[in-house]
């Protein structure tokens, strides 16, 4: 294909794809009341509004640490109590360990769950039992079947038959199997999802903390409500610590697990 | 494991300590914040007298013009920040990798703006994009566009930078300009996937754009946020119905077509 082709193929590969695109783009931008006359304007506003945060209100520091330390302690349970969840939905939605209709049950509910973003989950959850931590950690935990239970069961379906073989015919029951046969050959990939899994849900605390699950978020949607952007930046900072430490904590595990070769 | 016959290996004994460790930690946290985790199970009343309310969901609502609106505005979000997102990210990537562009100084800017745009978090955007453009799926589409950015420029890198060298040092070595290496020898290797991530950018995107929605992004989040705030918990159950039908739509559609092109691509 040469730069003067003007074969109908390459315009049935090439001009109608471009003009389609172009005209979607014309017309989502249209729904959206997007424009880039507007962005101008927009980015000029943002650029002052941001020099006005400025400088961060570190007298508000102090009364931050502890929303702070409340996300990372929801983000963290969330995990925790997340991963045990997802262990059971991934060993039942594992075509080796059980039998086909739980399996399909399984990963529907999974499939369910993963459309429906964290966020929605918190909303109906705020609705039954109030805002607060609980709804919080309960949406997290819930989040994490998703993704984790997805993925942890394509993991215990490709592991090694043979042991799970050998256990069998020397008469170990069904849990026996899965404590002393599956668990330990997903160990490591379980602690890599695991920990990337704790790093989304930090972001994810932080957002759903901003709806009304306390912590960080909810101090950050609160300053900018009340027009405190002094306060907002301080929270933003802070925010973009314990990111930037979550990220680095998991990095650290992570290598620290692959040179040692540890929990292997 | 019987301590008669062997004693517990150093292993084992490091397993149960990281184990118990483990275990405190939780306990303490869950302590720290009053949180009782076998309420779920214990107590149902909340998410039955919920349910009741719930049930059964307003179906009717949906064929409202708001709500039609409302989708097309979410969709319309997700598309054009993954359009626009994809695009900055592609250029930005060109200008981060090693074998594309030469003066490390660039890079090292580049590379460091492209991890600055990673760790802002997409409420930070939305709250600022808000002030700076007002309320609306216009604020939504900006923050969606950084986020798609910060998301897809790091993984555009590393793709630029594993691509096969031979074809790029061969026609380098036969007097190609810079853009002509990257027109012929770069972009033919990085297209699939490219087009692939931009796929799977569009599916993340339509999840990112609803939980905007929530913060004043507008679309289909703001709509539910508003039917949960005034208690309208019918309406709200038929929006879930919705989002989840459209998630799973835009997923199946997504990935069908990553296989087609991806396929087609392979068969050349």
């Amino acid at each position: 294909m040469t730069i003067n082709d003007f074969s109908p193929k390459r315009y049935y590969k090439l001009v109608l794809p471009t003009v389609g695109l172009l005209a979607l783009i014309k017309l989502t931008a249209w729904v959206c009341g997007a424009g880039f006359d507007k962005l101008g304007k927009g980015l000029l506003q943002g650029i002052s509004f941001v020099k006005i945060m400025f400088p961060p209100d570190w007298s508000a520091f102090p009364e931050m640490l502890e929303p702070a330390l409340q996300s990372i302690a929801i983000a963290f349970i969330a995990t925790v109590l997340g991963t045990l969840l997802a262990v059971v939905f991934a060993i039942a939605a594992a075509s080796n360990l059980t039998n086909p209709i739980v399996r399909n049950i399984t990963r529907f509910l999974i499939g369910l769950e993963r459309s429906l973003p964290e966020i929605i989950i918190l909303l109906i959850l705020i609705a039954g039992y109030g805002l607060g931590v609980f709804s919080g950690i309960v949406a997290l935990s819930l989040g994490c079947i998703g993704m984790l239970g997805k993925l942890l069961g394509d993991v215990i379906e490709e592991i090694d038959h043979t042991m799970i073989e050998s256990l069998e015919a020397v008469g170990a029951n069904k849990l026996q199997v899965i404590w002393f046969g599956v668990i330990p050959q997903i160990v490591p990939n379980l602690v890599s999802l695991v920990l990337f899994r704790f790093e989304i849900n930090i972001r994810l605390s932080i957002i759903l903390g901003a709806v009304g699950a306390g912590g960080i978020g909810y101090e950050l949607d609160t300053s900018f409500g009340l027009l405190q952007f002094h306060r907002g930046l301080t929270a933003v900072l802070i925010i973009l610590v314990m990111v930037v430490g979550a990220e680095q904590l998991s990095q650290f595990i992570r290598n620290k697990i692959k040179l040692k070769g540890a929990l292997k | 494991m019987n301590a008669q016959l062997t004693l517990p290996s150093a292993k084992y004994k490091q397993k149960v300590g990281y184990f118990t460790a483990s275990l405190f930690v939780t306990v303490a946290v869950c302590i720290y914040l009053k949180y009782n985790p076998f309420l779920i199970f214990a107590d149902f009343t909340p998410i039955q007298r919920l349910l009741g309310e719930m049930l059964p969901p307003n179906f009717s609502l949906l064929w409202q013009p708001t709500i039609g609106k409302a989708i097309a505005q979410t969709a319309s979000m997700a598309f054009l920040a993954t359009f626009y997102g994809c695009l900055i990210a592609f250029i930005l990537a060109f200008l981060t990798a090693a074998n594309t562009m030469p003066l490390k100084f660039i890079r090292l800017i580049v590379g460091g703006f492209l991890s600055l745009l990673r760790i802002v978090p997409p409420l930070v955007c939305i709250l600022i994009f808000i002030i700076a453009v007002g309320l609306g799926a216009f604020s939504g589409m900006l923050a969606l566009i950084v986020i798609t950015v910060g998301m897809f420029g790091r993984l555009f890198t590393d793709i630029i930078e594993n691509t096969d060298h031979s074809a790029a040092d061969a026609i380098y070595s036969v007097g190609a300009s810079r853009l002509q290496v990257i027109r012929y020898a770069i972009l033919p290797q990085i297209i699939p996937s490219f087009i692939a991530n931009c796929l799977y950018a569009f599916d993340v995107n339509i999840r990112v754009a609803i939980s905007l929605g929530i913060f004043g992004g507008g679309g289909i989040g703001y709509e539910l946020y508003m039917a949960m705030q005034v208690l309208h918990y019918q309406d709200a159950f038929a929006l879930i119905c919705l989002i989840i039908i459209m998630i799973v739509l835009i997923e199946k559609a997504s990935d069908y077509f990553r296989t087609m092109i991806l396929g087609k691509e392979k068969l050349r």
